[in-house]
């Protein structure tokens, strides 16, 4: 699956540089500058994207479902700018309308992550003890599955359609929250004015809104931005093996998917979404990568 | 130390009983049958009631899960319902094409990942880093089923230089089966080079600025000469722990590469399982995944801790 | 009846059938055939089991028929021509006599005789697992009259046996084979066959091997090739590149998107065959809205067939009027398919009390000539009112939800066979409990006459009773035909002497390689 190899590299790789190293302080910022120079394009990208799904009614050109059959497979013209598909649709309205599923797909099923392995994080850190234990017995159970499997059997289970991909992702999806949550709510617990604050009898969910969660949501929200565009790759090869959103409707994944045969004749039905994924996936990825290392040099503990 | 080991393996056990209980309850939960699957075109209801009873399908999932449990226990992983073939055979058959997969794809991830973080790390924050860093995001960003689909028409169509379905055993065909991974290979290997080259420079960027390279440097001995001899070592060894990590990832879950380029994996071995609801070759092969993930992860924990002190396992 | 092989045609019909079947490879006539190579075919899947008589898949069957042969067999016309047994008779309309080849050896070296047929035809009818039993469930017994002679005793007249005889129910396996290798026949089927080819390997997931028979029975004509190797290639964009590449030599199908484009290729040979296949929908009779017959011909009055054949089948296909597809002596070309009529939709529509259209879900198949139809399917009947949710499925579920009837509208292919009956009777008799009648039709009259199709043998008479029951199909519509697919099939210009024959099985025998 798409996501997976990089979603778990990733998560292996942030773990690996909370290695405490001797950095030069020169370098530090002249790399930070470096990066902020794509962190606008990035934060553009995401910007149109999200306009391009709301106003997708008014933006686009033609019905995304209404079929030509006189014209199907036709290249790009003025009246098509992005072709025509196999039955005649416009393109490029269908991958305007798409922008909306993908991005639904990506941040829904994270914030489903974010919440379900949020909490479960915070349950597992501040219980500790048997509790903890089986919280994260059950996490790595979940990240044992090979990803699209699971998403897989999860779909097949919750019935076809938009909202069994994002439950079937935000299942897969919770262990990476959850872990990262209970490591937070760990290395605040034994701080001194957690333990003052108990010991003077605050309720346990006061200290976790007060306390835990502004530190928490740093980190959460910068691997929230970066799974996401993993989720929206993961939204693609779901449907490559057919799980997604129920026809008419389509996402870029599923348009991809349908345009595979047709790559030698029309290779437009599938460059048109190919591209929308990519150029919304990487600056996804810029906005992560900016969020990350403005917010916090030392973050990644 | 082996008190360690003994503690995270017994702790793994757990971890494989949810893992069980949860494939069994959610295979059982989805709608659809192994044998109607099986005998589509046939409406012999007598015959398939029969073949029901005697595979145990007819039993209450409990009593079907404890009796899968009772035979696991005594090592018997089931046969599959389609074919009638023991699990642990099929699984080994199809264990070697994606070993040797996630192999290759290793080896293409490192040969790319080497040269782009080392030049980016070296000739730090100037075009050929960015360019570097920009080719690393691309790797992540690019979705491997349209990767796959541009190198077959690329190589495999136009230019012909590679074949582009099948898989041929290295081990058996020597230099044809290499050629029949390369393309599967490249397409799973250039997003593991996408994360390993933005590892790979980030732990070279950090080894470059400790007070020996300095030193050395202001010794006046070659750029070359300091990072072959000191960098290099200790930049790799993150590297290394996330390639053994993703190891597991990398075999049970190159899917969409195995169904595309018709490779026999484990991958697409439990996809179609799923999808012909063949409960027993499922759930061996989801545990036979698990358990090789678990391990592995176990191992490179331990190497880890034995590596670098300051990271200790609890 | 009284069918003599004496007045049989034989297959120098070929010829004659050519123009009917399109384009082939160069006629078999005309060069000289050469012995030897190895001809790689490629299928999108690949066999299940080696024995004929637990095998419930159709890739299965192409195998099989290089391998096993049938008491009969088919010619282009679908005709029933000698296999195994040399000939046949009726002496009353409740026995068959079956006079079997002599001469015949399996592949293991053992003779193939009356007992050999006699213990097939008793292995279908008494194996637990056996998927043939109801196929031959109307054989009552089976005798030995002599060494080369058997009896079938039938319980009913049946005119259809005779086809359901030219597939894998009539397929003699090697008795010792079973008795010795037992379950491991299905992975295993050295020695197993009477046919041009015998079994040499199957490595499961990679390739399935079978090499030439020398002392094949039929010395007219092949076997030429020294092997034929069977690959399994899942995804049809590979698999057709893969015949590009000349990674393979044959591929079993064409999908209609790729034909125009790999017709004009001129490193690939496409043939044309006509299949016995249809793609229908069943509509639920027991579930609103389907079950008010003015709804489903409002239905059947928005569709356009001929608009889903031209644009989603690109031609590759033939409207159906109902399940017989025109390959068959029993089509009748005088009952047109359903013609899209608006009026009468709304009509029909009024009369059923939904004047302002109804809302219905189709279930489908997560294939993309699925989706295709579906998606025009759903603008088709959006002009008339109707709004058509489509539901995607993976073929368990499907499999699931037809057999417990928990559906409005789902899709339904059936790959066809050479009787009408097999593509008639198990769908519209009316039939308690499970079984392929998805719809749940229960009419008496189409009841009798479906039993009559069985009875009378007169086939002139069956096709006037056949023409009836499509009728009645149009007009009571538990199925929503649209299309009989053609199933292109792809080889290599080397390929010579292929001869397509409406099943769409690759027999191979007269198959050689330039």
């Amino acid at each position: 699956m798409a996501g997976s190899i990089r979603e778990s590299a990733f998560a292996d790789a942030a773990a690996l540089s909370a290695l405490p190293a001797v950095r030069d302080r020169r370098w530090d910022a002249l790399r930070r500058a470096a990066r902020a120079r794509l962190a606008p394009f990035g934060a553009a990208v995401l910007f149109a994207a999200i306009v391009v799904a709301l106003a997708a009614p008014l933006l686009a050109p033609y019905d995304p479902y209404a079929q030509d059959l006189s014209s199907t497979l036709s290249g790009p013209s003025r009246a098509h700018l992005l072709g025509t598909d196999n039955v005649g649709r416009d393109v490029l309205s269908r991958v305007m309308w798409g922008t909306r599923v993908s991005l639904i797909a990506g941040f829904a099923s994270v914030a489903v992550a974010a919440l379900a392995g949020g909490l479960l994080g915070v349950i597992a850190g501040y219980a500790g003890g048997r509790v903890d234990g089986l919280v994260m017995r059950v996490m790595d159970a979940v990240l044992s599955f090979p990803p699209l499997v699971l998403a897989l059997a999860l779909g097949a289970v919750l019935g076809a359609g938009l909202s069994g991909v994002v439950i079937a992702l935000g299942v897969v999806y919770t262990p990476t929250f959850a872990r990262l949550m209970r490591g937070q709510v760990l290395s605040v617990k034994t701080r001194d004015y957690v333990e003052a604050a108990r010991a003077l009898g605050s309720p346990a969910w006061r200290i976790a809104r007060q306390h835990v969660l502004p530190n928490a949501a740093t980190p959460i929200v910068v691997q929230a931005s970066l799974s996401v565009a993993f989720a929206i790759l993961a939204e693609a090869s779901l449907s490559f093996l057919g799980l997604g959103v129920q026809p008419p409707a389509a996402s870029w994944g599923s348009m991809i998917n349908s345009g595979r045969g047709y790559l030698q004749q029309a290779p437009w039905i599938v460059f048109g979404p190919g591209a929308a994924l990519f150029v919304t996936v990487v600056g996804l990825n810029f906005v992560g990568d900016a969020i990350r290392d403005g917010l916090d040099p030392r973050l990644t503990r | 130390m082996g008190r360690l080991v003994a503690h995270r393996l017994l702790a793994t056990l757990p971890v494989l009983l949810l893992v069980t209980a949860g494939v069994f309850a959610l295979l059982h939960l989805t709608p659809g049958d192994p044998i109607d699957a099986m005998m589509a075109e046939s409406v012999d209801a007598t015959a398939k009631e029969a073949l029901r009873r005697e595979l145990g399908l007819d039993r209450s999932i409990a009593v079907q899960y404890a009796a899968w449990m009772g035979r696991l226990l005594r090592g018997d992983l089931g046969r599959s319902i389609r074919t009638g073939e023991p699990v642990i055979e099929n699984v080994s058959r199809r264990i070697r094409p994606s070993l040797q997969l996630a192999l290759m794809a290793m080896t293409v991830s490192l040969l790319v990942a080497f040269p782009v973080a080392l030049a980016s790390a070296v000739r730090h924050n100037t075009a050929v880093d960015r360019a570097g860093t920009t080719f690393a995001l691309f790797g992540i960003c690019m979705p491997n089923f349209l990767l796959a689909l541009l190198l077959i028409f690329l190589f495999g169509v136009t230019l012909r230089w590679l074949p582009i379905s099948g898989y041929v055993d290295p081990l058996e065909e020597g230099w044809a089966g290499v050629r029949s991974l390369v393309l599967p290979a490249v397409t799973l290997g250039l997003a593991l080079a996408a994360v390993i080259t933005r590892t790979l420079r980030s732990s070279l960027l950090d080894a470059l600025a400790e007070d020996y390279v300095r030193t050395a440097r202001a010794k006046g001995l070659s750029e070359w000469i300091v990072i072959r001899g000191h960098v290099l070592r200790n930049a790799l060894i993150p590297v290394v722990t996330v390639l053994g990590l993703q190891l597991g990832t990398l075999i049970g879950g190159a899917v969409i590469t195995e169904y595309v380029f018709a490779l026999p994996g484990v991958g697409r071995l439990v996809v179609d399982a799923v999808f012909a609801r063949d409960y027993p070759l499922v759930q061996g092969v989801i545990l036979l995944i698990a358990v090789g993930f678990l391990v592995s992860n176990l191992l490179v924990d331990i190497v880890y801790g034995w590596i670098d002190p300051r990271i200790r396992v609890r | 009846m009284e069918i003599s092989r004496r007045d049989f045609v034989k297959s120098s019909a070929v010829a004659a059938t050519a123009a009917a079947v399109g384009v082939r490879p160069e006629p078999a006539t005309a060069q000289t055939p050469k012995k030897g190579g190895t001809l790689r075919v490629g299928f999108y899947v690949e066999a299940a089991t080696m024995d004929p008589h637990l095998s419930g898949s159709k890739v299965d069957r192409q195998v099989y028929h290089n391998v096993y042969e049938p008491l009969v067999t088919l010619d282009t016309k679908l005709g029933i021509k000698p296999g195994l047994a040399e000939s046949w008779s009726q002496p009353d309309a409740k026995t068959l006599v079956f006079k079997l080849r002599r001469g015949v050896k399996f592949h293991d070296g053992t003779e193939f005789n009356a007992e050999a047929a006699k213990f097939n035809f008793e292995r279908m009818k008494t194996e637990p697992k056996s998927v043939r039993k109801g196929e031959v469930a109307n054989v009552e017994s089976v005798e030995v009259v002599d060494s080369h002679t058997i009896r079938l005793n039938l319980k009913r007249p049946d005119a259809a046996l005779l086809a359901t005889l030219t597939d894998r129910a009539g397929m003699i396996i090697s008795p010792k084979v079973i008795q010795e290798r037992g379950a491991e026949l299905q992975r295993n089927a050295k020695g197993a066959g009477t046919g041009p080819f015998e079994f040499v390997e199957w490595v499961k997931d990679a390739h399935l091997i079978i090499k030439r028979n020398d002392n094949y029975w039929n010395k007219q004509g092949g076997p030429y090739l020294e092997r034929v190797r069977y690959r399994p290639i899942p995804d049809d964009v590979v698999k057709l590149q893969s015949l590009q590449t000349g990674e393979i030599d044959v591929i079993d199908y064409v999908q209609p998107r790729d034909v125009a484009a790999a017709k004009s290729d001129k490193n690939l040979v496409v043939v044309d065959v006509p299949s016995l296949a249809a793609f229908a929908y069943q509509l639920n009779h027991h579930r609103p809205p389907f079950n008010v017959k003015a709804l489903r011909e409002a239905l059947a009055y928005s569709v356009d067939v001929e608009q889903v054949v031209k644009s989603v089948w690109l031609n590759v296909g033939v409207p159906a009027n109902g399940p017989i597809p025109p390959t068959s002596w029993a089509y009748d070309k005088s009952v047109p398919p359903i013609k899209r009529d608006l009026a009468k939709a709304k009509a029909k529509l009024a009369e059923g009390g939904q004047p302002n259209g109804f809302t219905v879900t189709m279930t489908t198949n997560n294939i993309p000539i699925n989706i295709q139809e579906a998606e025009v399917i759903q603008a088709q009947l959006r002009e008339a009112g109707i709004t058509l949710k489509i539901k995607l499925v993976d073929s368990a579920t499907l499999l699931s939800d037809g057999n417990s009837r928990n559906f409005e509208m789902i899709s339904y292919q059936w790959s066809g066979r050479p009787d009408p009956d097999g593509n008639i009777y198990q769908f519209f008799k009316t039939t308690p409990g499970t079984s392929l009648n998805w719809s749940g039709i229960s009419n008496p009259k189409l009841d009798e006459l479906l039993d009559k199709t069985r009875e009378v043998s007169n086939q002139a008479e069956r096709k006037k009773l056949y023409t009836e029951v499509v009728k009645i199909l149009q007009d009571e519509l538990p199925m929503l035909y649209t299309v009989h697919p053609i199933e292109p099939k792809a080889f290599s210009p080397r390929v010579q002497g292929y001869e397509p024959i409406p099943d769409g099985m690759m027999r191979f025998k007269d198959v050689w390689l330039k």
